[in-house]
């Protein structure tokens, strides 16, 4: 590693690396809240959107508080910029830590990504180029939002649909070498490999075979659009085979993760979600066993 | 600047004005399956219909009035005018009304429906605070209301209107055909009640006092002021009145 020692340790790298799994999850979605107090459903653990609740008050932390009050809960954001070449933005993150304060989440994970520059926000998760010196850049600033936190974050690799010219490795290089020098965790979203492995013609399977198994804490499922020549990563229809096959792969090699579907649009009741969801249980319960 | 900060300044000016930034396509990999132009365009058009989304779901009662293509050019419009500074996509839509009067200053009709709709999703999720009732305000000894100051809910807000946009609002609401835009000078009063926003008309005095209450001064004044057109027993008769049914409404949290 060419940037070796340039980082501080930060304080969580004494704390044991991986947190124990939550199982099968969803995400929370307005939809959704009544039947979830109501029926109880047999959902292990939801994950939130950050931003949704960084808001002063009303509904949206009513019934936060309420899920929170019967199930684990850990907190996913789109905002955090991470990759971004301007400084991180202190009111952002006081605000992520002032909601982490109420809900005390399993976890919170953000995207490898950037937002926007210049006090702009484009309100997309824009791909970063695969350089060291972007590599360097992301892990300092992980540090130092660790170190904000108290607590290690996730990095999900997004859904890309262009690549950079500047590029010097592959995207599982890119997400090794930062991971292992920031000390952070890994939100592997299943699905964006599929989707990226797609439009960039690469093997999914050595996506998954290149990140550090030991840092996945989390894995995202969800459908996308495909438009024939390429994927958009759309969150509005049910998860495809191949994407349940390279699911079955990552549990084969890294053993039992918390899972969760993502659905953000055409979002069906809650109850063929919990159904999706058995697929998630199933499919794990035969490649764990058959690992055991 | 850094290869990164230039790169990064590069692909956002090419999202903003894909002309002014077009040697931005010199940064990413052509190839024959898909095209620099077809990826580059994902993201342009990713940017545009997202913010588009988030301004239907803040202002659904104005798309319904300026319908599809109108509302959508407004949107685009509203994105170059205003690109987002925001991390939440919940506050993206806060000068929408300054921009249809500049847009559409033919139409004041639209900037007014505009600011009634982002009103009613600030009470949406305004902060929270306990709500006073009629019963904490009978254990106060009457000689000392006059001296009473009322703190009003975080989510309660005055907004004077011009035109009518109630009845429209109602009529898009109930998806029927909306009544012709006219002049209606009426200020509203909009809070937020049992986590939903609600909104109500106000009468003239009504609104002196409710300004007057919001603004700080205490019940004998309030009184005092409403005995212009009348005796001071009526005008106190009609003080206690509008703080009861603003007791009852769970317009006030704190004496």
């Amino acid at each position: 590693m060419l940037f070796m020692n340039l980082i501080d340790k930060s304080k969580h790298t004494l704390t044991k690396l991986k947190l124990p799994s939550l199982g099968f999850g969803l995400g929370l979605r307005t939809d959704h809240y009544l039947d979830i107090l109501e029926s109880k459903p047999n959902i292990d653990w939801f994950e939130v959107l950050s931003e949704n609740y960084m808001v002063p008050g009303g509904k949206p932390l009513h019934f936060l508080d309420k899920i929170c009050e019967n199930y684990p809960v850990a907190m996913h954001g789109v905002s955090l910029s991470i990759g971004s070449a301007s400084p991180i933005d202190k009111g952002y993150l006081r605000d992520l830590r002032q909601l982490a304060d109420r809900v005390q989440p399993a976890w919170i994970s953000d995207h490898l990504c950037w937002t926007g520059v210049h006090g702009q926000n484009i309100h997309d998760l824009l791909p970063l180029p695969y350089t060291e010196e972007t590599a360097k850049h992301v892990a300092e600033r992980v540090v130092q939002v660790q170190d904000y936190l108290g607590r290690r974050i996730l990095l999900e690799n997004v859904s890309s649909y262009a690549s950079y010219v500047d590029s010097t490795m592959t995207e599982w290089e890119f997400i090794s070498l930062i991971s292992e020098k920031a000390d952070c965790l890994l939100l592997l979203d299943v699905n964006n490999i599929y989707v990226s492995s797609y439009n960039h013609q690469f093997d999914a399977k050595a996506f998954i075979d290149g990140v550090p198994k030991n840092r996945i804490q989390q894995i995202h499922l969800a459908g996308h659009h495909n438009h024939g020549d390429y994927i958009i990563d759309t969150h509005d229809a049910p998860i495809i085979n191949p994407v349940w096959d390279l699911y079955a792969y990552t549990l084969s090699r890294v053993g039992a993760v918390s899972t969760m579907i993502e659905r953000d649009d055409h979002i069906p009741p809650l109850k063929e979600l919990v159904q999706e969801l058995q697929i998630a249980r199933d499919i794990a319960g035969k490649i764990l066993k058959a690992a055991a | 600047m850094s290869h990164l900060a230039q790169l990064q300044a590069d692909f956002q000016a090419y999202l903003i004005d894909d002309i002014k930034g077009v040697a931005f396509k010199n940064r990413i990999i052509d190839d024959i399956k898909v095209g620099v132009n077809k990826r580059l365009g994902i993201y342009y058009d990713a940017y545009r219909f997202r913010i588009i989304e988030a301004l239907a779901t803040a202002y659904p009662k104005l798309h319904s009035m300026l319908g599809d293509d109108l509302f959508e050019s407004t949107a685009r419009s509203y994105i170059d005018q205003y690109p987002s500074t925001y991390r939440n996509m919940r506050w993206v839509g806060d000068k929408m009304q300054t921009h249809l009067l500049k847009m559409l200053p033919q139409h004041p009709i639209a900037a007014e429906l505009a600011v009634f709709e982002w009103t009613l999703s600030l009470a949406f999720d305004a902060e929270d605070a306990p709500i006073l009732t009629l019963q904490d305000l009978a254990e106060v000894s009457p000689e000392t209301w006059a001296d009473l100051k009322f703190v009003f809910h975080p989510s309660v807000q005055l907004l004077p209107l011009e035109w009518n946009v109630l009845q429209i609002w109602h009529a898009l609401n109930n998806e029927e055909t909306p009544p012709g835009v006219a002049q209606n000078s009426e200020p509203y009063l909009i809070w937020r009640r049992d986590m939903n926003s609600h909104f109500r008309s106000l009468e003239a005095t009504e609104y002196t006092a409710i300004q007057l209450a919001i603004s700080g001064v205490n019940f004998g004044v309030i009184c005092e002021k409403l005995q212009k057109n009348t005796t001071e027993e009526a005008a106190t008769m009609q003080a206690a009145q509008y703080l009861s049914s603003w007791l009852n409404e769970g317009l006030i949290t704190k004496i």
